[in-house]
């Protein structure tokens, strides 16, 4: 803006507010810090915060924040310039294994699991899984809010092989990087990320699509089309396709879900999809018993069935003003007056609204090992779909 | 069909590794570098050297900012308090209204929600604080 600002931000939110601060070329930044949190608390709380110290600094808070925006700024404030970050040697050792396992542990290159060491030898047998040079970059990733990086084959491969990856894995596990999905995500909230395999590769890779499939998901042969050939691919092809959001529910203690003559579907699904928010959106992953259960019934495409979805789970306007993530997201929309969050705040609290905008915010995936008629559903949203082929 | 969610799994664990050290190295204002442990003259059982491979990306640099410059003191200058619409933040900029209405009289307090979601920009807001005001506090609830 170019004039004196100041941002005042929760303790809790210390360290993630220097280390974006650093990242975006500001790491001298006079955040002022206010007591955590600050969500349900009553005035007279809140005046106590602003009345009382930075519980960071110890220093008054307001004076802190008078101060921040007129003390004359040092020397390092004033810095301009180009930062570089290392990221350190191109190789490791000599060491032992068990000194080079907790040099990666360490230097926070592991997920605090044992790796398989990525020797020279290990990462050149894993490059012959691909075609592609291995200096080629294959995209930029970032965690969370963070400029992302960018990464080369050989650094993909090298990861790979630390993951315990076979060279015959590497042209999905390279699909999916070149995605520029993390499956990382700097947050409060704990995003969940979900990929689905189609195609003849996941016999190849032995993938697992029947019972006790889930979270990456490989779709087994279902009564509708498979999610690759929905989104335009041959049914041949080999395709990965990327899904985020809040997590899986499981259907089974969904109400409506007792042994029924007549599945109550409706029941099913409203239940489920009742905790779910509209910012992500549905991805329902039926055993393929349910799916056939509900081809029987006439939803003979998945696209059928999720119109179906959209307009039998719905919600009021109160209980939609009420979820946490509707205020944060699309409330700023309505004021806006993007359609139609802005017409749904205008509505009465008993009027009746769907979950999401579209029928298309609802995807179907179907997974398990037809022995119990399940089924799952993940506050997810479809994000991107990429061919495995290319990167073979 | 095999039940392997080794095979799954190892699909997926490719990014925290790709990205490893970028927090470390923020906190030190892109100083960091990931030192080698290495010692000549030890065991070696991995390869006929004992080395391995740095499995980071390329982080890209940072191009430092200046702070806006400061103008000395707040008497009879308009501060915008900007609630960037996180739960909360609205009621504790009115705290903040309130202190400065107690201790500072003369200074000119301009409440403002930030248009769109928390993470949006809103540039039409920006234009009008820099037209208008003389600093700003952005506060950010949770």
């Amino acid at each position: 803006m170019g004039i004196p600002t100041a941002p005042m931000v929760t303790r809790a939110f210390r360290e993630l507010v220097t280390l974006n601060a650093a990242k975006r070329g500001m790491p001298r930044v006079r955040t002022v810090f206010t007591p955590h949190p600050v969500w349900g608390k009553s005035a007279e709380e809140l005046r106590a915060y602003v009345d009382g110290p930075d519980p960071v600094t110890g220093k008054p808070l307001m004076q802190e924040a008078v101060e921040a925006l007129t003390l004359p700024l040092n020397e390092e404030e004033k810095k301009t310039g180009e930062v570089t970050v290392s990221v350190g040697p191109a190789t490791f050792g000599p060491d032992t294994a068990d000194n080079l396992q907790e040099h990666y542990l360490n230097n926070g290159m592991t997920d605090y699991l044992p790796i398989i060491l990525p020797t020279e030898e290990k990462v050149e047998a894993m490059l012959k899984g691909t075609r592609h040079k291995p200096d080629e970059i294959v995209g930029k990733m970032a965690a969370g809010a963070y400029p992302p990086w960018q990464y080369t084959v050989r650094q993909v491969a090298v990861n790979a092989v630390m993951a315990g990856a076979r060279p015959e894995y590497f042209p999905t596990i390279l699909a999916i990087a070149s995605s520029g999905w993390a499956s990382i995500f700097s947050s409060t909230n704990s995003f969940a990320f979900a990929a689905v395999i189609n195609g003849p590769i996941r016999d190849k890779l032995e993938m697992n699509y029947g019972i006790g499939a889930l979270g990456p998901l490989a779709q087994p042969a279902s009564p509708w089309a498979p999610l690759h050939v929905q989104k335009g691919f041959k049914a041949e092809e080999n395709v990965v396709s990327l899904f985020r959001g809040l997590g899986i529910v499981p259907g089974q203690g969904a109400r409506g879900t007792g042994v029924n003559e007549n599945p109550r579907y409706e029941e099913q699904f409203s239940d489920l999809f009742s905790v779910f928010t509209g910012f992500f959106g549905a991805l329902v992953i039926p055993d393929p018993l349910i799916a056939q259960s509900l081809k029987e019934r006439g939803y003979d495409t998945k696209e059928k069935l999720a119109e179906w979805l959209h307009k039998n789970t719905t919600q009021t306007v109160k209980d939609y003003k009420n979820r946490n993530f509707s205020y944060l997201f699309e409330y700023p929309r309505a004021l806006r007056g993007e359609e139609p969050y802005a017409t749904w705040y205008k509505l009465p609290d008993d009027a009746v609204i769907p979950r999401w905008p579209k029928a298309d915010h609802i995807n179907i995936v179907v997974a398990g090992g037809q022995t119990n008629a399940y089924f799952q559903a993940a506050t997810m949203s479809y994000g991107t779909s990429i061919s495995i082929d290319k990167w073979a | 069909m095999k039940m392997d969610r080794r095979k799954i799994l190892t699909m997926l664990g490719i990014s925290p590794a790709l990205l490893a050290g970028s927090s470390a190295e923020a906190a030190k204002a892109g100083t960091a570098a990931v030192a080698s442990n290495a010692g000549p003259g030890k065991i070696t059982t991995l390869n006929p050297k004992g080395m391995t491979l740095n499995p980071k990306g390329m982080p890209p640099p940072s191009h430092l900012s200046p702070m806006a410059p400061r103008q000395g003191g707040l008497e009879g200058k308009t501060v915008y308090l900007v609630d960037t619409g996180f739960h909360g933040g609205d009621r504790y900029l009115q705290q903040v209204q309130g202190w400065f209405n107690r201790n500072m009289p003369s200074v000119k307090v301009e409440f403002r929600r930030k248009a769109g979601s928390y993470p949006e920009d809103d540039p039409k807001l920006w234009a009008e604080i820099k037209e208008k005001g003389h600093a700003a506090i952005m506060a950010i609830g949770h």
